[in-house]
């Protein structure tokens, strides 16, 4: 089962507007695709229909090869192992760090959930990850305190903490300087190397080509090229999409 | 929390009329405007202070809710926390007209939302005021680049709405008495009928409040005037069952 | 000596209420203004079944937790539906209604007289006097009270309460039934109400509904407001100021009826300072 998740013919209309137009596209298990496009292309639309926070009008979900849906709700993403980062970066605010990261940790079902404690073996993973994002040391710091690039740092570190096996970085490197780009696209590669998808909605078309193996175009909700990053950035309607005729 | 303000209309014309002894027009004229100062005050201190701490909605509930509680006891400690009747030689004086008869009271109170209305629709319509509320509606920091003083002006809307909040008030006092609780019970009675109606849209409210009070009247004609009020509460669980949105639904 | 003991055997009785809805408001986000209701409903509860039916105080509590229990439930599951700004307002008229219960079902509630008479359970025999044996029977209930609220928020019940305030969509999206985690909480929170309620009616040995009007709501929130949100000894601050207060202004030499006046307009002052000048209160952890 090498495709942990194919949509097929999705369609969303808002209005009147059409989001995304019978897009179908596929994505392999341990894989990082890239999802560019103009703005307004759809890519986010995508994110959110993909995480269950919007419905699609149309289309099929299949999941690992075998299991058909029509639509995923917002209660389910997690069951399908889905989770995803956000352009505006929402995090737990009024909580530390290490909590934001112990929750997605934490026992869920509310029953368990009363009558447990935090184990050390929860503590020992969180007190992994944060060290891994250096966020460690903060790991007491309000999430509102953080600066730009550790938000998103800690973003990342939620999503690590998840056992979500399909994972959408909307925009992560928007706003970052070089070394922290560097820091999150390792991250994002092992992730990649422990079996992972990775979606990466993206401008930046330099992590695009160092980072994917394969590249969706979206151009008015309509799938326009895909391929090697390479030479789907070569093909002329790409640039034209991008750059106006 | 306009709403709330509206009790202290009532009791300013009481006071006004009664220990003042100032005549009709006056006091009611004064009640209108005490209370659209006090609206414009708890402006000032409070609520514009939170607008521009970009505070939530719910802070500025929780807010309201604060204040209608200090004017409340403030009222109830210089009035008591008796029930008044205005009054009574104020209003007296009946008419006929078409075979009925109809209280001077009554036609206050059919009059002045028709009075306020009016007004209201003029201010808007022939002044510019009309013009700088809806840009700032529309976009206040725009309306701001353009030169115009939104806080200012907001503190302006306050103190109107506070002012004819006080003129329902004052009118309720004269057709049910006064009592420094009345601010709440309109207040609860608004929300209601907002919710029955739609929350967060206008058509909602009109419509919400005309079928509560028909449907409260029916009752209170065929079954007793205990459970008038029960029935509006039951409408609402109703409502909030089966239609949670409220009847007339509108996307913001 | 005995106001004394009165004084704080009210202080734990409202501290109580204030833990109660602290829990729903100040950990969980919701900001439910008809925990005044649940108290209500443990204050008739008892009232009606140790006055009328001369049961003993501790089947009087057990129903009052029964009936919390149902009416929380479907409040809760109503008022879900809603957020914010429109929760407070759904949930205020809830207060309304079953403000509005207590008023016209006479024939149960007795309506606008009231209930009194109502007894203090008897506890220890005759060893200690009354008034004190009172206030221990009111810590026997507080202090576990206390203590499961404080294990609670620690567990990962609590971090799950809290992720839910900040921000309910992501927490979903983490994999926690947002729904359930809302409505349980609630549940617990008006169960603990309930519990002051009947404490409260033993207490004042004389109830009436508008004890339990929206106003009453209003000052539950005032106390953890004040003593800061999202923290339990903030709750217990927050009683011991509002309770303690109004006393002492009574206690200057203000008459009976301009007491209540002034327990309003302070726990209204009280709101209003706090959410201009300190949001976080005196001991909170979270700010709106």
């Amino acid at each position: 089962m090498k495709i942990s998740l194919a949509i097929k013919n999705i369609r969303k209309n808002f209005n009147g507007i059409i989001a995304l137009d019978d897009l179908s596209m596929e994505f392999k298990k341990g894989s990082i695709i890239g999802i560019i496009g103009p703005n307004g292309s759809g890519k986010t639309t995508l994110a959110n229909i993909l995480s269950g926070a919007i419905t699609n009008d149309n289309g099929l979900f299949v999941f690992d090869e075998c299991f058909e849906v029509k639509k995923i709700n917002p209660d389910e993403t997690a069951f399908y192992k889905i989770s995803r980062t956000f352009q505006d970066v929402r995090l737990f605010n009024q909580m530390s760090v290490l909590d934001n990261v112990l929750t997605v940790i934490s026992e869920k079902s509310i029953f368990d959930s009363i009558f447990s404690k935090h184990t050390d073996f929860h503590l020992k993973k969180v007190k992994k990850i944060l060290e891994e994002t250096d966020l460690w040391e903060k790991r007491n710091c309000l999430a509102a305190n953080l600066s730009y690039g550790q938000k998103k740092l800690l973003e990342i570190a939620r999503i690590m903490a998840s056992d979500a096996k399909i994972i959408i970085f909307d925009e992560i490197f928007s706003g970052l300087f070089p070394e922290m780009i560097k820091k999150i696209a390792n991250i994002i590669k092992s992730l990649k190397d422990e079996g992972k998808t990775v979606l990466v909605i993206e401008h930046n078309m330099k992590i695009i080509t160092d980072l994917c193996n394969h590249v969706y175009v979206l151009d008015n909700g309509r799938l326009l090229a895909k391929g090697r990053p390479k030479k789907v950035l070569e093909e002329e309607k790409v640039l034209e999409a991008y750059l106006g005729k | 929390m306009s709403h709330g303000i509206a009790m202290v209309g009532g009791y300013v014309v009481f006071f006004a009329t009664s220990v003042l002894g100032w005549n009709i027009f006056l006091s009611i004229f004064s009640g209108i405007f005490a209370s659209g100062i006090i609206g414009y005050w708890a402006y000032v201190l409070v609520f514009l202070p939170l607008r521009k701490r970009k505070a939530s909605s719910m802070t500025m509930m929780i807010a309201s809710i604060g204040v209608l509680s200090i004017v409340q006891s403030i009222v109830a400690f210089l009035f008591t926390n008796k029930f008044q009747t205005m009054p009574n030689d104020l209003l007296i004086g009946k008419t006929h007209i078409a075979g009925g008869i109809i209280t001077n009271t009554q036609i206050l109170i059919i009059f002045a939302p028709f009075i306020v209305l009016l007004g209201m629709t003029l201010l808007y319509k022939k002044t510019s005021f009309g013009k700088i509320a809806e840009s700032i509606a529309d976009n206040e920091n725009l309306a701001k680049i353009v030169g115009i003083n939104t806080d200012e002006f907001i503190g302006y809307i306050f103190f109107i709405g506070s002012a004819i909040s006080g003129l329902s008030g004052i009118s309720s006092g004269f057709s049910s008495g006064i009592e420094p609780g009345m601010g709440s019970g309109l207040f609860i009675k608004g929300i209601i009928a907002s919710i029955i109606g739609g929350i967060g849209n206008i058509r909602g409210g009109i419509v919400g409040s005309f079928l509560l009070s028909f449907i409260e009247n029916i009752v209170a004609w065929k079954i007793s005037g205990e459970w008038k009020d029960i029935i509006s509460f039951i409408m609402l669980i109703a409502v909030l069952i089966l239609r949670p949105t409220g009847i007339i639904n509108e996307k913001k | 000596m005995e106001y004394f003991i009165y004084l704080t055997t009210t202080i734990f009785i409202y501290a109580i209420l204030a833990i109660s809805l602290n829990l729903v408001a100040g950990y969980t986000g919701l900001f439910s203004m008809t925990q005044a209701s649940f108290f209500g409903i443990g204050a008739y509860a008892s009232a009606i079944l140790t006055t009328r039916y001369g049961l003993p105080f501790s089947y009087s509590i057990l129903v009052g937790i029964l009936i919390t229990t149902l009416v929380s439930f479907l409040v809760g599951i109503i008022s879900n539906n809603f957020k914010n700004d429109y929760y407070m307002l759904v949930t205020l008229a809830f207060n309304a209604i079953i403000f509005g219960l207590f008023v016209n079902w006479q024939s149960v509630t007795h309506g606008s007289l009231g209930i009194y008479g109502i007894q203090k359970p008897a506890l220890l025999g005759h060893l200690f006097p009354e008034s004190i044996s009172f206030l221990i029977l009111v810590f026997i209930f507080f202090l576990p009270i206390y203590l499961i609220s404080y294990f609670m928020v620690k567990s990962p019940f609590g971090i799950a309460l809290r992720a839910i305030r900040e921000d309910e969509k992501v927490a979903q999206l983490f994999g926690y039934n947002i729904k359930n985690y809302k409505l349980s909480i609630f549940i617990i929170g008006a169960i603990m109400a309930g519990i002051a309620g009947s404490l409260f009616a033993s207490q004042v040995s004389f109830i009436s509904p508008p004890s339990f009007a929206l106003s009453e709501s209003i000052f539950i929130l005032s106390m953890i407001i004040l003593g800061g949100l999202s923290d339990l000894n903030g709750s217990l601050l927050g009683a011991i100021f509002l309770v303690i207060l109004p006393e002492f202004l009574s206690f200057i030499g203000f008459s009976q009826e301009v007491a209540a006046q002034m327990r309003q307009a302070l726990y209204g002052l009280a709101l209003v300072f706090i959410i201009l000048y300190c949001p976080k209160g005196i001991l909170g952890k979270y700010e709106l």
